[in-house]
Order: C-alpha cells, then structure tokens, then sequence
C-alpha cells in the first residue's frame, strides 16, 4: 500500500517536472511567436506599401486631397520609380486628423463616466447586485460593433440631425466648434459618441479589476479615520493606482483608433475636408481602408491598393506609438511612485 | 457519444454535398449589387433546368472586376464598362446583361410628392458647393410655379463612400452636361470630391436610401432596382433634364427611348456610355449592367456553361417577369445579338 502510493507520488512528480519544462519552452515559443507576427505584419505592411511609398513622398502626410486619380482617361503618372493614374493624388490628413480628433473626443467622454462606474461597482454596489453588474457591463464589452452601428444609424444619428444639433445651434451658437449646427446627423459627434459607448465597457471593467487590486483595507482605514468614500477615493485610491488606471485608458484607446464598421456606419465618410465643427462629418483610416477598397481594386496601376497598404501601415504606426508612450508614462509614474 | 454522431452525420452530408458539386461544374459569379438582385431570380431558375451550379455574390463592381481578371469568379459583373487602360494589355469581354438607370432622390419635406426639376448643371452645383440653398435662382428658374415653393434651407448632398457603378454613372452625367465639371472632379467609380462642408458619404445603395431619409433636405442618387425602397422612404425623385433640353422621369419608356438612342452607337466590345443620350424622350442616366468575361476559360466545360449561361440570361433572361421585379430594361434586339457575338469568343 505504502509502496504503490510512493510510486504515484514519485510519478506524479516526474509527470511535474515534464510539464514545467514543457511549459517553460512553451510559453517561451509562444512569446516568441507573438514577437514574430508583429515583426511578420509591419514587414508585410512596409514592403506591400513600398510602392505608394515611393510614389506619394512625404505627401501622404500633408495633402488633403484622396484621389485615385483617373481612370477613364489616357496616360499614368510616373512619381518616384512607380506609376499611378493620371491625376491620382494620395493625402491621409482627412484620416489621420478624423482618426485622432473622434478617438480623443470619444475618450474624453468615456474615461470619467469608466472611472465613475468602476469606483461604483468596486465599493457601492451591494454585494448581491455585484455579479449581474458586473456580468451586464462585460456583455457591453462583447457586443459586435456593428450592432452599435445599426443603432447609430437607426437611432443616433437622426437624434443629432433632429434634436441635439439644432438645440445647440440655437443655444450656444456662438462656440465654434458648434457652428450653425447637424446637418445630417453623420460625423464627429456621432462617431465620437459611438466610440465612447464602445469603449467605456472595456475601460470600465479593466479599471474594476485594477481597483480590486488595492487593499480594500486602505479605503476602509480612510472612512474609519472619517474620510467620506468621495474623499477616501480621490485622495487614497486614486493617486496609488494612477498608472494603470491610465493603461486601463489606453487599452481602450487602442480600440476606438483602429474601430472600424461602427464608424464606417455613422461617420459621414468625408473626403478632402477638415472638419470645421463637431456636426460636420469625418473618416477615419480604418473607415477609408473599407470603403475605399472596392475602387481601389480597379486602378489599372495598382497604386490606390497600395496606397491604401501605406494608410494601414500608419494606422498601425499610431497604434503603436500609442503603446509607447503610454508605456514610457507609466514607467515615469512607477518611478515617481517609488522615490516618493 | 451523441455529439461525436452528429460529427460524423456532418462529415457524411459535407461528403456527399461535395461530391454531388463536383458532378456537376461550378460558376461563381461576384460583383455589382445592383446586378445581384437580378441573379437572384436568374439563377435559382436557371440552375432548375440545367446541371450547373452558380454561386452568386454581391461585392462590388471593382471586386467583380479584379476577380474575373484574376480568374477567381467566371462572371465579374460590373455597373461601368472597364476602361482602356484597366483592359491594358489583359483580354477581357465586357457583355451586357439588361438595361438600369438611376433616379435623383431627394427630401424636401412638402414637394416629395411632386417631381421637381433638376438638370445636370444645377446638380453639378449642388455637388461642388456653388449652389447651397433649395430656392437658389438658378433651382428656381427650372421649376415654373413650383420655385415658390422652395425652402431657404441648406442643401445636403450625398454621395456614394464607397467605389460605386451609381458613383460612376451620375459622374458621367455631370461630365457631359456641364463643363466645369468636366474638367473639374470629371467620373469613375470613386471621384474626388469637392469639398463642400455639409456633404456627407453614405455607404451601398440602402445606406444612400437610410441617410437620404434621415436628413431632411437632402439630395441622393440612387439606382432605380431601389426604387421601391425610395418610393416607401416617403423620398421625392426628380424629372432630369436631358440633351434635348426636356425635363423627364426615369419611366420604363423614357429609358427605353435613352437607351435606343444610343442603340446604333454600341461598338461591337459593347463599351459606351449610355448616359446623356439624344432624343426627345431620352432619360439621361442609364446604363447597361455588364458581365466581365475572361474569353480564356480555365477549360472546356467550364467555357461552355458560362456560354450556355450568359446565352439563357440575355435570351430567356431578358423576360419581364425578371426585369420588372429590379426596375431593369430588356436588351433591345440588335444589342442582344451583339452580346450573343461576344458570348461566342468565350472558349479555353
């Protein structure tokens, strides 16, 4: 009896060490695979775009004009090594500044309404409404984004045109950014309000878990020592876990910039024009890439799907600097955390 | 075990699924979404009486082209004929398949149900900003006693985001009807756009009909297999102004008299405009619905099936039991039998 049961522990402790050195390199494999795709997308990306590369410059960066130049007419165009049709002019300020300016305003809306949500969920919601709360904003989180495009479509977006434009053209008119109000409902507003909808589950949830993190005890000792819970969160919770409420942020950042069908839906789809109010309408790159494609595809030369390829790899250039920078803040703020 | 029965009964049925499309060859036909409705009710019919089977997808016009020149789909079905330097040096036959048009949708809240006046100028001016209000003089000066009527409100024009036939077609229209244009934005399937600041992009034919609804005094082109959704959309179409100076509706015989106009002029590659044709009657923006065709198939059976197809849809498919239902036009005789001499170069 007492051998049989040695035998087991001794297998069962082999069995052990195979799977930790399995998991060892495993994890290391894969580690390594998600390094290697990276890698694989942005060569991909640059060698795929070198084309438009070539042949839009710095132009990319500065022009407004999106154009894939024309196709019913004779000649092409020689820029750089490369040819494109005659006319064609590739400019992604409209997309890059849509991309920024909708994520921002999107942000700005959500990440108080996610920090108030999460402070709530963690420390008033009672305890026997905390798990369908919880479960309802994680459902929130898994919605498909096009489901909150049909409804920006089908309910947003005329809300804007009939209702909340012209209450706030009448009102305060006198703000630029309001202007002479909605015209069609498509646009910066509606797409940064759709953004934030979009993002403010993922924020909301994430910023729970970081709260969780913190020693209930601490925001217990405040409200013993006679803090109020407004005063215990703002002064003791808030400041210690800064830094990754701000990845919190970010992570949900990285997905109103690359979120693609709910706009497409409700942007406006703008091209060659700043917006010049929150009504007027945008595009985003990722928007463009979509509704761009089918056109592209019937460039005899090729250059528009390439170019398209340059916009995806400068989308993925701000996604990844994105990622840096708040990499480098959050460094900063731990050592700050330290020396204090 | 029950779950590992319904794996095997899903093994067996995709086995016997497969084998039974391999008996008989298989076309996929992708492209234009003004063109899948129509094979919609094509197909099922045809794929009755023949041991063919036909996949059919809506895509887009420049998809339909890049995989029938790719040879993924063996029917590209397109809104816009492909151009000189799109053929380039590459073979490809451009057949059509029916007759379409496209009415000017617009919601002016009061004149909806009245047709107002629009000419390819005015709409040019609508579309690169000069004309910004519905009771500008020059909207006036078309539409008799119906200019008083008109709102100072502030025009939305809406176009097309996406590459579009509708795009390509309306372009063509504002191309031949007005200088400026010409040699401004001029066509294609996705132009540059003037910049003008209350313009907004919609996306397909139903977005152009959902955003056209949702915004009050807009402005829209659409293609007239919508027109039963524009009409329920509570949506105003316009009368247009043609070459001969006329104000007409898109009515099955103003697009059939557009279409003969320009019956005589069809090459025997069948690529031309339709749009802006002479004759009194002529509604101005029509267009044949192509099928772009590698004439080298991959081999003979699957040359002759995609023969015997298109052969059936310019014959037998020209019916108005098909047509009527998307709002299309039969071929007239003399383009059925160019079509058919196209049809005969297809082999492998």
């Amino acid at each position: 009896m007492a051998t049989v049961a040695l035998s087991g522990a001794e297998k069962r402790r082999s069995r052990v060490a195979v799977l930790d050195i399995g998991l060892r390199y495993g994890t290391t494999a894969m580690a390594l695979v998600t390094a290697t795709i990276v890698f694989l997308i942005a060569t991909f990306l640059i060698v795929y775009s070198w084309p438009a590369i070539a042949f839009n410059g710095f132009g990319i960066l500065t022009h407004l004009e999106w154009n894939l130049g024309n196709q019913y007419g004779t000649g092409v165009e020689h820029r750089g090594g490369f040819t494109g049709s005659p006319g064609a002019s590739f400019g992604a300020v409209v997309f890059i500044a849509g991309t920024i300016i909708s994520s921002a305003f999107a942000m700005a809306i959500a990440t108080p309404l996610a920090i108030l949500v999460a402070i709530a969920m963690h420390y008033q919601v009672p305890r026997r409404l905390k798990t369908p709360v919880n479960t309802l904003v994680e459902l929130m989180a898994g919605v498909p984004s096009v489901v909150y495009g049909l409804w920006g479509i089908g309910v947003l977006v005329p809300w804007i045109s009939s209702s909340v434009g012209p209450f706030l053209a009448a009102h305060i008119s006198w703000l630029s950014i309001i202007g002479s109000g909605s015209a069609s409902g498509n646009g910066l507003l509606a797409t940064s309000f759709i953004l934030s909808v979009m993002v403010f589950p993922i924020m909301a949830a994430t910023m729970r878990d970081v709260l969780s993190t913190f020693p209930k005890i601490v925001f217990e000792g405040a409200i013993g020592l006679g803090a109020t819970p407004w005063q215990a969160v703002t002064t003791m919770v808030l400041p210690a876990i800064r830094t990754q409420m701000f990845a919190a942020a970010m992570l949900a950042l990285g997905r109103a910039i690359g979120e693609t069908m709910a706009v497409l839906m409700v942007c406006g789809s703008a091209l060659n024009q700043l917006p010049q109010n929150v009504f007027a309408p945008i595009n985003t790159i990722a928007a463009v890439i979509v509704s761009q494609l089918d056109s592209a595809l019937t460039d005899p030369t090729g250059m528009a799907e390439r170019s398209l390829s340059e916009l995806a790899l400068i989308l993925f250039a701000i996604t990844l600097s994105v990622n840096l920078i708040a990499r480098v803040i959050m460094r900063g703020g731990d050592r700050v955390k330290r020396t204090a | 075990m029950k779950p590992l029965r319904i794996i095997f009964a899903l093994i067996a049925f995709s086995i016997t699924t497969t084998a039974a499309a391999f008996a008989a060859a298989e076309l996929l036909e992708t492209g234009s979404s003004l063109v899948y409705p129509l094979m919609n009710l094509w197909v099922p019919v045809y794929t009755k009486a023949h041991d063919v089977k036909i996949t059919t997808q809506s895509t887009g016009s420049g998809t339909g082209i890049s995989q029938a020149v790719a040879g993924v789909a063996q029917i590209g079905a397109s809104d816009a004929y492909m151009s000189d330097s799109q053929l380039g040096s590459t073979h490809m036959l451009n057949i059509p398949l029916a007759i379409s048009a496209q009415q000017i949708n617009y919601n002016v809240p009061g004149l909806n149900d009245v047709h107002l006046n629009l000419s390819g100028p005015v709409l040019a001016g609508i579309y690169d900003g000069s004309i910004h209000f519905w009771d500008d003089a020059k909207i006036k000066a078309i539409n008799g006693s119906l200019g008083s009527k008109l709102p100072h409100e502030a025009i939305i024009p809406i176009h097309r985001a996406d590459g579009s036939g509708d795009t390509f077609i309306f372009t063509q229209y504002l191309t031949f009807s007005t200088p400026s244009w010409k040699s401004g934005p001029a066509y294609g399937t996705t132009i540059n756009w003037p910049a003008v600041p209350n313009a907004v992009g919609a996306n397909g034919n139903p977005g152009m009909v959902q955003a056209c609804q949702g915004a009050k005094y807009s402005i829209a082109y659409i293609g007239v297999s919508f027109l039963d959704q524009t009409n329920q959309a509570g949506l105003g179409y316009a009368a247009l102004q043609n070459a001969a100076g006329k104000f007409v509706l898109p009515t099955e015989s103003n697009i059939v008299a557009g279409a003969a106009a320009k019956d005589k002029e069809t090459p025997k590659d069948e690529r031309i405009s339709l749009i802006y044709g002479l004759g009194a009657n002529s509604y101005p923006i029509i267009n044949y619905e192509y099928a772009i065709v590698n004439p080298k198939q991959k081999d003979a059976a699957t040359a002759s099936e995609v023969k015997n197809f298109l052969t059936w849809a310019v014959t037998g498919g020209q019916a108005k039991t098909f047509l009527d239902k998307v709002h299309f036009i039969a071929l007239p005789p003399s383009i059925v039998s160019l079509s058919k001499a196209q049809i005969a170069e297809i082999g492998s």
